[in-house]
């Protein structure tokens, strides 16, 4: 199976030189992905990797990546946190055809990640929704979006200290 | 236009299309993994593609097919393009809000 994800990374100070950075990715494998580097510092690489599985894909793609540039950052796997018209575009409805799950189902349309003017859920999550609502959903994207969310909360978890333990109890099974 | 030309046809296809959207190809002419760099026209303050802005064309990508439909799309998806197409068909863009 083909998956698509994101990697975006930070670059370290010594890695500068993008012709560099590029030919070190080529040499690792990693030319079935799209090297984006239009933004200085950061890197950003669109894979379409075949694998046996989306986590595997994923995994594979950042072992290439760290071979490659040991000393760049995760900064955040995709598709995983979208807004609504992110999310709208991944499924090829409109922008307006989303929001009008969001205010039919306000109790069972997932909580946000961030919420505010532009909310942030977890794309898994509005999946999940649609798929309880009988939406027939491509698996591969379903399985990518939960392997790039374990990604994103597995590189924010060593932030967690002994006091975001103790309130992971009293949070519960409330999180979306 | 005297750059070299990709040696995969669909690749080369992509390229002349976004050639003649206004992007620039930067080749290298024939040394590593990178053929060359797609260059965004409009990697200004209200652009948001980001990243892609500046792309790069693998030389022997893992499957053509594959690269051509990922350069294609962000020629397709650049930001600014679709907001003066949608200026273009609608007046002036709307605010989005959430």
């Amino acid at each position: 199976m083909e998956y698509t994800f994101t990697l975006k990374f930070k670059l370290a100070e010594s890695d500068s030189d993008r012709d560099a950075v590029v030919e070190r990715l080529g040499a690792a494998g990693c030319t079935d992905a799209l090297v984006g580097t239009g933004v200085s510092g950061l890197l950003a690489l669109e894979f379409a990797r075949e694998a046996t599985s989306a986590q595997a894909a994923l995994v594979s793609a950042l072992q290439d990546v760290r071979a490659a540039l040991p000393d760049a950052l995760l900064v955040e796997a995709g598709p995983d946190l979208v807004g609504l018209t992110d999310a709208a575009d991944l499924l090829g409805v409109s922008r307006q055809n989303m929001r009008k799950y969001l205010t039919s189902y306000p109790d069972a349309f997932p909580a946000p990640v961030h919420a505010g003017a532009g909310s942030i859920w977890h794309l898994a999550s509005i999946l999940q929704f649609l798929m309880q609502r009988g939406h027939d959903l491509t698996a591969p994207l379903v399985e990518v979006s939960e392997a790039a969310m374990q990604f994103n909360l597995a590189k924010e978890a060593p932030l967690m200290d002994r006091y975001g333990e103790q309130l992971r109890s009293l949070l519960g099974g409330h999180v979306a | 236009m005297t750059r070299s030309k990709h040696s995969k046809k669909e690749i080369e296809k992509v390229l002349r299309y976004a050639e003649a959207l206004g992007w620039t190809i930067k080749a290298r002419n024939g040394c590593g993994h990178a053929w060359g760099t797609l260059l965004c026209p409009d990697n200004s303050a209200e652009c948001r593609c980001g990243e892609f802005c500046m792309t790069s064309i693998w030389s022997t990508p893992k499957n053509p097919d594959t690269h051509a439909q990922q350069l294609r799309r962000v020629v397709d998806h650049c930001s600014v393009r679709k907001m003066r197409e949608a200026a273009a068909m609608l007046g002036p863009a709307p605010q989005d809000q959430e």
